[in-house]
């Protein structure tokens, strides 16, 4: 549809964005045991990344001038943690105050200046989808962020090339966004209508800018732009992955449904956390879920939850990854990819999945990064352990060869932006409870939900 | 200082006590305060005719409004009215590049019964680009005397809204009759900024961006299909009128700026994005932190206005004891107050022609602000550029005023010693060639009674009951310069926020704070009781029609 549309603002005369250029760095890894995800473990082996890809992994490799060298002996090395359900590096979460906000979009408020960005770079973590909230149906659109942190431009940050998402959501957030304005959705009905009508609308809007340039010659009057209708039809015509926040089976059964009607095949479920019933059903679909390892029962429609979930999935063909929706769960993600070996049994490399090529399928970015490949980029966790041991303790962290983190040269504060008139007494530690998540802004409904976020 | 839009209020008692301009410039005038003449000649004064230049001995002679000489050898009319000028100074009048002055706020409007949050009336949800602000201007509002007896003589005045409050006019700080008379250019640029509606849409930036977009989008369609509905309506569809977009129609010609309020970082590199994808003249001011995009301001040819609001020069703490952790974020918050005192510096450097905004500044810390800037490499020159000839290029003015030149408008300020000092005063400002004259009161600065002293300053130990529970933390009220000012802490860690509107009168302390909740701006009112050493008060969120107790106890200072 953009294209359509493209075409006549070029009559009209507007410029393209231009994008940023980011730092790509050179370095050679040696003698590591390499978690390549794609190709098995392999013990004592060298990776050379070059202008930010990697470029040869093997045994022996020569080594070029001027590229730094890290002995990795004794150390593991995974391809970067990427976490498919983020909300740090964001200004703004919900524009929860329509039910329908699919114009809106996260890479209008990525703040490159949030210190969680670096907290999530030393657990291993390279890249993150960075979410809008659930406070509505259809909500705004995602943004995929490389790591890439102490830039001031949110540009910089930007994973160019990552496909557009979007987020939608079931149940009971949307329903009580409804409830509190008075407006639908206030059931599950509610919703399924809303996301149905709101297809229709896109399609009839797709039908009549249709019209409008089938015959450009005469002289007619352009319908109405709409932005938000735009974008439906982007997701209509395959454009836009959809990923739907969502825990009971039952509604993520009629998402799939609704789906299927409109012939919309890109679909993750996001927390799923009844997944597990209708597994066979998702991996017919060819739908994903992306999962918390064990977190469940913070309200009604999450009771019924076990932490087998991944496994279950996973043993059913559902391409499943484990996401964070938080700023201090992103800092150990390997920790939570490890609990489906305690329940559930999946083996290392499938766990290992659950966190890099998983979530990178689910982005649609894993021709980029996911596994350690010749031709991917340079998007590496180090770690002094087997990442899924408990006491494995994140080293080095690399995006497009350049490093970010690194445990031995780790400075206390690092603040990007420092308010001058800012006490010092007021160390702000992090709290799980207030920040980061999904329902983060949902607030402005009224005081209460101001003072009780939820995800 | 926040980025918060704050603003710090004198106490509304000292108002009668401030300096009491003299009035002129009646039409028809039974009080006789009417000036016998329009043409004054102040001789032998120091003339700084533009940033740069220096006249000493020299004569400014104005007339009917006009400057008609400036230089040591001046013919002086018989009907001027002669004033020594001896040991004075004379700059040609400030312009403001953005700020309310001269425009009252609009009453809050309410929340309309039934509101569908998603699709507010457009009043509601902040988006009127067509107003115009001569609609709001006063020609009683308090700002244009506070203003002008700083030397401003010229505000950039834009309206009061939420995301697109309408368009923005040049106003000459003069006492007249009708606020026609006070408007030197009307519209001049249509303003947006990131001030979302409240609980609808659009209710923060992501709404803000989006809907900012589907407009300007719209105004392009819109404007072709008005054009050629107008060239030939025959077999057309009547194109739907919008006064919104029609309001936009000047800013897709290119004909007219769009100037974003952007107070920070983040916000000025949205208002660019939206700028690099739509292609039109943008003007950012209010601007406090430039230094990371001074080359991206360049290469946009971006119109920028600096806030006047600089941060405190932070305190570090006194005690040799202190950690080396404490040391070291000392030192990392001084780094910053160093960036954004060398920003000015920085930007001059660059190129770029800036002026100011006084927006989120309070009155009594702008010359002292000004000054400050001369020790970051930013001098009086400086500062006299920005607040003359380069905001009267920016904003289209040069050939009416910003120097002091013959045949140039009659603005201009007479000071009783070189006014980026701290021991000079402003004795008299022209405006539109009227004479506004002010007493110099000799070592007397206007101070906070006793009463006020006794009963406000100092810090309080408040609690709250609120729905999540009991809140702790300080008031901190004290005097600056002459007005009290405050902060609100949270013992709970929150970043502390400063009060505005502070009042107190017959024993009744009220103050109201803001605070950002994801873009959308919540105000708290507090008001209530001073007996004694406690404060009994009621704190008020007039947007979620709800209010709680707040109970504070004042600290002796003994302690």
């Amino acid at each position: 549809m953009k294209k359509l549309i493209l075409n006549l603002f070029l009559i009209l005369g507007f410029s393209s964005v231009v994008f940023a250029q980011v730092p790509k760095g050179d370095v050679l890894i040696q003698n590591a045991t390499v978690l390549t995800i794609t190709n098995g473990t392999l013990e004592d082996t060298d990776i050379l990344i070059e202008d930010g890809k990697i470029k040869s992994i093997g045994q022996n490799l020569r080594q070029p001038n001027n590229v730094e060298v890290i002995d990795a002996e004794g150390m593991f090395v995974m391809p970067g943690i990427i976490d498919a359900h983020s909300h740090i590096a964001g200004t703004s979460i919900n524009e929860g105050t329509s039910q329908v906000t699919a114009e809106v979009s996260m890479e209008d408020v990525v703040n490159p200046m949030d210190v969680s960005i670096y907290r999530a770079l030393a657990g291993g973590v390279t890249s993150i989808h960075l979410m809008h909230g659930s406070a509505n149906v259809i909500g705004g659109q995602n943004e995929t962020l490389k790591l890439r942190y102490g830039t001031t431009n949110p540009d910089d940050l930007r994973f160019e090339g990552a496909p557009r998402t979007i987020k939608f959501a079931l149940g009971e957030n949307p329903t009580r966004g409804g409830r509190a304005r008075g407006i639908q959705p206030q059931t599950r009905m509610g919703v399924e209508a809303m996301i149905r009508n709101a297809f229709n609308d896109a399609i009839e809007y797709r039908d009549e800018w249709a019209a409008y340039n089938a015959n450009r010659s005469n002289r007619k009057i352009a319908p109405e732009y709409d932005l938000r209708m735009e974008t439906m039809v982007d997701i209509l015509e395959g454009e836009i992955l959809v990923h739907c926040h969502s825990y009971r089976a039952d509604e993520i059964y009629m998402l799939m449904n609704v789906f299927s009607d409109f012939g919309i095949e890109k679909l993750t479920f996001q927390h799923a956390n009844e997944a597990y019933k209708v597994a066979p059903e998702l991996a017919a679909f060819g739908a994903s879920a992306s999962i918390f390892s064990d977190w469940w029962a913070y309200k009604l429609e999450v009771y019924y939850s076990t932490a087998y979930n991944a496994a279950i999935l996973t043993r059913n063909g559902v391409n499943t990854s484990i996401n964070s929706d938080s700023g201090e769960l992103i800092r150990h993600l390997f920790h939570e990819a490890a609990k489906s070996q305690k329940y559930g049994s999946l083996s290392d490399n499938e766990a290992l999945r659950l966190i890099t090529l998983n979530p990178a399928m689910q982005l649609g970015i894993d021709d980029r990064v996911g596994s350690i490949e010749v031709g991917k980029d340079g998007d590496i966790a180090i770690f002094d352990k087997h990442p899924l041991s408990t006491y494995a303790i994140p080293q080095m962290t690399f995006v497009d060869g350049v490093k970010y983190f690194d445990i031995n040269t780790d400075v206390a504060d690092q603040r990007i932006m420092i308010d001058p008139e800012s006490t010092i007494e007021d160390v702000v530690i992090f709290s799980r409870e207030d920040h980061d998540m999904c329902m983060h802004e949902e607030s402005i409904v009224n005081f209460y939900e101001l003072v009780n976020e939820e995800k | 200082m926040k980025l918060l839009r704050i603003l710090s209020f004198r106490l509304f008692v000292l108002l009668p006590f401030l300096m009491a301009p003299v009035l002129v410039n009646a039409q028809s005038d039974p009080t006789g305060e009417s000036p016998v003449t329009r043409t004054y000649a102040i001789t032998n004064a120091t003339i700084i005719p533009s940033p740069g230049a220096k006249i000493e001995g020299g004569t400014l002679l104005i007339s009917d409004g006009v400057i008609t000489a400036v230089g040591t050898t001046v013919n002086i009319p018989d009907h001027a009215q002669v004033i020594d000028g001896t040991e004075l100074w004379i700059y040609p009048g400030f312009i403001d590049g953005m700020s309310n002055t001269g425009a009252s706020r609009p009453d809050a409007m309410e929340r309309p019964n039934n509101l569908f949050t998603p699709d507010p009336p457009n009043d509601y949800a902040g988006i009127t680009p067509e107003i115009s602000v001569v609609e709001q201007l006063n020609i009683e509002e308090s700002s244009i005397e506070s203003m002008r007896k700083l030397g401003f003589t010229v505000s950039h005045t834009v309206p009061y809204g939420r995301m697109l409050p309408g368009k923005s006019s040049l106003v000459l700080l003069t006492d007249v009759e009708h606020v026609d008379h006070m408007v030197l250019k009307e519209n001049v640029a249509t303003v947006s900024q990131f001030v979302g509606a409240p609980g609808s849409y659009p209710g923060n930036t992501l709404g803000i961006m989006a809907k900012w977009r589907n407009i300007y989008r719209n105004a392009e369609l819109s404007k072709r299909n008005t054009e050629m509905y107008a060239s030939n309506p025959t077999g057309l569809a009547r194109p739907a009128n919008d006064r919104v977009l029609e309001a936009f129609y000047p800013v897709v010609e290119k004909t007219q700026p769009m100037l974003f309020n952007a107070s920070s970082l983040l916000e000025a590199q949205r208002a660019m994005r939206l700028q690099n994808e739509m292609g039109f003249n943008l003007m950012i001011g209010n601007l406090e932190q430039s230094w990371k995009i001074i080359d991206e301001l360049d290469n946009n040819n971006v119109s920028v206005f600096l806030s006047l609001d600089l941060p405190e020069k932070p305190d570090e703490i006194d005690d040799e004891d202190k950690s080396e952790e404490v040391a070291e974020l000392e030192a990392r918050r001084l780094e910053f107050y160093n960036r954004y005192m060398e920003q000015f510096a920085a930007l001059k450097a660059a190129g770029i022609k800036f002026g100011f905004s006084t927006m989120d500044v309070s009155n009594s810390k702008i010359k002292k602000n000004l000054i400050a800037l001369q020790e970051f490499g930013f001098d009086s020159t400086d500062a006299l550029a920005a607040l003359t000839t380069h905001p009267a290029e920016l904003l289209g003015i040069n050939n009416i005023t910003g120097t002091l030149e013959a045949g140039k408008m009659g603005n201009a300020i007479v000071t009783t010693g070189p006014y980026f000092s701290s021991d000079s005063d402003v004795k008299m400002v022209f405006v539109d060639g009227d004479k506004y004259e002010y007493e110099i009161k000799e070592g007397s600065k206007t101070e906070v009674s006793d009463e006020v002293l006794d009963a406000v300053i100092g810090t309080w130990n408040y609690s709250s009951t609120t729905p999540q529970g009991e809140q702790t933390g300080q008031l901190i009220f004290t005097n600056v310069d002459g007005a009290i000012e405050g902060v609100w802490t949270s013992d709970a860690g929150n970043p502390d926020i400063d009060m505005n509107n502070i009042s107190y009168r017959d024993g009744v302390l009220t103050f109201d704070i803001e605070f950002d909740a994801g873009g959308q701006l919540i105000e708290i009112v507090v008001t209530g009781d001073v007996v004694g050493n406690e404060y009994d008060a009621e704190a008020s969120i007039a947007a979620f029609n709800f209010s709680f107790p707040l109970m504070a106890i004042k600290q002796d200072p003994e302690n």
